[in-house]
């Protein structure tokens, strides 16, 4: 019988690949006890997620806190009601929904009550700030979002209102979000309506002209601003404090057009199906915790919502209060994002 | 010996019953979600997605970047189909073989390579900025219409370059010799003689291109952003991102039609464009450097602009890996290889670095196992059964884009039997499979008409079975096309990222997703390094496939 030549190449193929799968089952059998915490791209890259991890892992054990966070906040929230309506989801915690999303998952059901006596780090939290009165989330930041300039742009062109935002000097130069996946996007969207009213599809007419991209999330546009890929960017109004603090630079103009900035509160909770709800109140508690809240104006750059936490003297210096805080009622929005999300899409459309 | 009949139609049943299973009912289920409102047959869901000002906007879009896509490809590359056609010049052998880089590069390494080098803070426009002292940035292309066309371009430049040098090789010199005896000018001569010869080439290439643009998906992903994306882009954020199955059924079922529609359109018209057959002697070639000057600077030019467009975004990638400052490293610095093989979980990948290396490597090895596999059974059968409808049936995955694919096998691995393969990356190794096995039967189908069917009847006569005889006496005969054709599919399985991005989830990400979500979030260092370590890994397994398509199948690539 003629038999083909066995080589020793096919050997050490077939080694390599065993090897390979041997090493994958053995990261698969290392599993400890884990709290997934769904959270948007920025809370890991910027914000205080590697100072949270360490002090729960201290905390706790034994435990072994793992983050998930490849996209944006309005997208994260649509994969984590995406997983629980088909088989379920790995996810103990979302965090980073804001009051905006807030209607949506509450509709999809994708959040426990949770026990108000397992926080005590709650009762810090002034009663304004909770935004969700249905008992499910729990605030752990807010700010406000809006445009803000580099030194590249020339002072003549800095504009001051939302007519200024129109002029044809500023042609390509203003990078959005997608108010689809990201928060900020969203929340600039609700802006315009709350602004414009019927007309708010006019004005986005008239702006596409002057951006220069719509990325789908938060952490690209701001890292392209950076970069110097455009001198306007739709972002925070403590990006000047960012600015300073860490650079000792006031590259960064907040502009807040007409004095509006839109108003965002961010909120995290207990995912429906988690069965580590001991653990998950442990860690919404430790984020709301002093020392947590802390970190959050000089790593996230938002304002804490724990009344006992103390501002950094810079960070209160630069940051920006808009002298009009625009935020639409939250009840008013949910009723018709859908629609306003589906015309936006049209907009984006018209060439 | 052809087996006709009863048992023929029984050989093929195997692969039949494998793309049945894997591949026409998950495709199926796209139709029914697509087609069907509350179980009725239903064209509701098409003419509602067809009144939606937004998918027309994306429909539009597609179109309009494909037909510029196709016409920059042309302006870009027939230039270089001529260069290698008519001119010697040192580098020459090097020129061409980099025609055949953009067949195997990762389309998201390309996307990469275009923001590093064409961004406004990239190093083409920073190098500007320096030299003539700018205050902005003169090159703004990325981020519009213009840089998803140009990144096309890249790939398909090269195409449409290989189809007109081809084409013009074989074309008989003797015609534009005797046209110039007559008295006609070398300009009227190129264009009465040459180019109506080399028209059916040209057209061929254009649609060639006009297709695999219109089906593009990780450019206009990563260069896009929200204002300009194309319709298979529309079917992943609709099913992925904003989780509407409905609509990204529907959309997936126009897209699957228009698909159809083109491969069919394509494949007639390749018959009439079929190049005429050339004549005796090759195409005299002139030395470049002793060409007179404006036309020698003319060329000198278009190689420099080429050169800036194909190479540029490239080495971009490589040079960024070394010399993106790194955390506390400074520059340049091995920081970014060191992260790309960290075993340490990464939030963004969803995985650790180094396990998204780990599952390209067992996907691309499962991927090119079945492909493999599929594409002998296939050619076996294609090749014992004389049938246009079982051949349609047979390569039915190549009409079908990767996006539709993806979402056919999302939508299978959900339910039963499929979901028992459970959550890990084995959607990814079938759908690549799927994707690849066509071209592993363009390889082989050709050896088996070149086998001699005595050495089976021999072996046979001698004992051994049916099976037998095929392991021993075909298979090896058929080993230098396995060999070839296994690397081209390992190549293509490691950089496809449109079917990953349907079908990734939690702690499944390949190299090429990994970048796409490094890119993301903007770690350009990490996203360079894996890129270049991807580069290096698929140029090898392109170069295993050239070296072995060489030496058993009688093609070459190398020089004149």
């Amino acid at each position: 019988m003629i038999r083909p030549p066995v080589g020793p190449k096919e050997g050490i193929v077939r080694r390599i690949v065993l090897s390979l799968l041997v090493l994958g089952a053995l990261g698969a059998a290392a599993n400890a006890e884990q709290l997934v915490v769904y959270t948007y791209r920025s809370f890991v890259n910027w914000g205080p997620a590697a100072a949270i991890e360490e002090a729960f892992e201290a905390a706790h054990p034994g435990v072994d806190l793992v983050w998930v966070a490849p996209a944006g906040g309005p997208e994260m929230l649509s994969r984590l009601i995406a997983e629980l309506a088909s088989g379920g989801t790995a996810a103990d915690v979302f965090l980073g929904i804001s009051a905006m999303d807030l209607p949506r998952a509450l509709a999809h059901a994708v959040f426990r009550p949770y026990d108000p006596a397992l926080i005590p780090n709650l009762a810090q939290v002034p009663e304004d700030l909770l935004f969700d009165r249905t008992g499910h989330v729990v605030p752990f930041d807010h700010g406000y979002v809006t445009f803000v300039a580099s030194a590249a742009l020339r002072e003549d062109l800095v504009p001051r209102t939302f007519s200024d935002l129109l002029r044809p000097e500023l042609k390509g130069k203003i990078i959005l979000q997608d108010p689809r996946t990201s928060t900020t996007g969203l929340a600039f969207l609700l802006w315009t309506v709350a602004r414009f009213g019927e007309d708010w599809t006019e004005f986005w007419r008239a702006f596409l002209p002057n951006t220069l991209t719509i990325t789908k999330g938060w952490s690209e546009a701001f890292a392209m601003f950076e970069a110097g890929e455009a001198p306007i960017v739709l972002s925070y109004s403590t990006d000047a404090a960012y600015a300073y603090i860490t650079a000792g630079s006031l590259r960064y103009r907040i502009l807040t057009p007409d004095g509006e900035a839109a108003r965002l509160v961010e909120g995290m909770g207990i995912v429906r199906t988690s069965e580590k709800a001991e653990l998950a109140h442990a860690f919404l508690d430790l984020v709301l915790s002093p020392k947590v809240q802390e970190l959050i104006p000089t790593s996230q750059w938002m304002f804490p919502v724990n009344a006992a936490a103390t501002l950094p003297p810079d960070f209160a210096r630069y940051a920006v209060l808009p002298e009009v805080p625009v935020f639409l009622d939250p009840a008013y929005a949910a009723e018709h994002l859908e629609a306003w999300l589906d015309q936006w899409q049209q907009v984006l459309g018209t060439p | 010996m052809r087996w006709r009949g009863g048992a023929g139609w029984a050989l093929a049943l195997l692969p039949l019953a494998f793309l049945a299973l894997a591949f026409f009912w998950p495709l199926a289920d796209v139709l029914r979600l697509g087609l069907q409102v509350d179980g009725r047959w239903t064209g509701d869901r098409l003419s509602a997605l067809l009144a939606d000002p937004y998918v027309r906007r994306l429909l539009l879009f597609t179109l309009d970047q494909a037909l510029l896509s196709a016409a920059v490809s042309l302006g870009l590359g027939f230039p270089l189909g001529w260069l290698l056609t008519r001119y010697r010049f040192p580098g020459k052998g090097l020129v061409r073989a980099f025609t055949l880089v953009p067949f195997v590069l990762p389309s998201i390494t390309v996307a990469l390579g275009f923001i590093l080098f064409f961004g406004r803070a990239g190093y083409l426009n920073r190098f500007l900025m320096g030299a003539f002292g700018l205050g902005e940035p003169p090159i703004r292309v990325l981020y519009t219409l213009w840089g998803i066309v140009l990144a096309h371009a890249f790939y398909n430049a090269p195409v449409v370059a290989r189809f007109v040098n081809v084409a013009w090789e074989r074309l008989d010199p003797t015609l534009v010799e005797a046209a110039r005896v007559l008295g006609t000018g070398p300009v009227r001569a190129f264009l009465t003689v040459t180019v109506p010869l080399l028209l059916p080439a040209v057209l061929s290439a254009l649609a060639l291109v006009f297709v695999l643009c219109f089906l593009s998906f990780t450019i206009p992903l990563a260069l896009g952003g929200a204002r300009y994306a194309t319709a298979e882009v529309g079917v992943y954020l609709f099913a992925r991102v904003y989780v509407d199955f409905p609509r990204a059924a529907a959309l997936a079922t126009l897209m699957l039609g228009i698909s159809l529609a083109l491969t069919y359109l394509y494949l007639r018209g390749e018959g009439l464009f079929q190049a005429r057959a050339g004549g005796v002697r090759g195409q005299p070639t002139v030395p470049l450097l002793s060409c007179n000057r404006p036309i020698r600077s003319l060329w000198i030019g278009y190689l420099f602009l080429a050169a800036l467009v194909f190479v540029g975004p490239i080495a971009a990638v490589v040079a960024d890996s070394f010399l993106r400052a790194a955390p506390g490293a400074g520059s340049p610095t091995l920081y970014w290889y060191r992260l790309i093989f960290s075993p340490a979980w990464n939030p963004f990948l969803e995985s650790s670095p180094a396990g998204s290396v780990g599952t390209s490597l067992v996907v691309a090895a499962g991927a090119t196992a079945l492909a493999l596999a599929l594409g002998v059974a296939v050619s076996w059968t294609l090749h014992r059964v004389r049938s246009r409808a079982l051949e349609a049936l047979l390569m039915a995955p190549l009409a079908v884009s990767s996006v539709v694919l993806g979402l056919a096998l999302l939508f299978a691995f959900r339910r039963p039997p499929l979901a028992a393969f459970g959550r890990g990356p084995w959607a990814i190794v079938l759908a690549h499979a799927l994707i690849v096995y066509p071209f592993v039967v363009r390889v082989i189908r050709p050896l088996w008409e070149g086998l001699d069917p005595n050495l089976v009847e021999a072996a046979r006569t001698l004992g051994a079975r049916r099976l037998a005889a095929f392991l021993t006496v075909e298979l090896p005969l058929l080993r230098g096309g396995v060999l070839a054709a296994g690397a081209f599919a390992f190549a293509l399985s490691l950089g496809e990222m449109t079917a990953v991005a349907m079908l990734a989830g939690a702690g499944v990400t390949t190299m090429p997703l990994a970048i796409y979500h490094f890119l993301s979030a903007r770690e350009f260092g990490a996203a360079s390094a894996m890129a270049t370590v991807l580069i290096a890994v698929t140029a090898a397994a392109a170069w295993a496939w050239d070296r072995a398509g060489a030496r058993w199948l009688g093609r070459d690539h190398g020089g004149r």
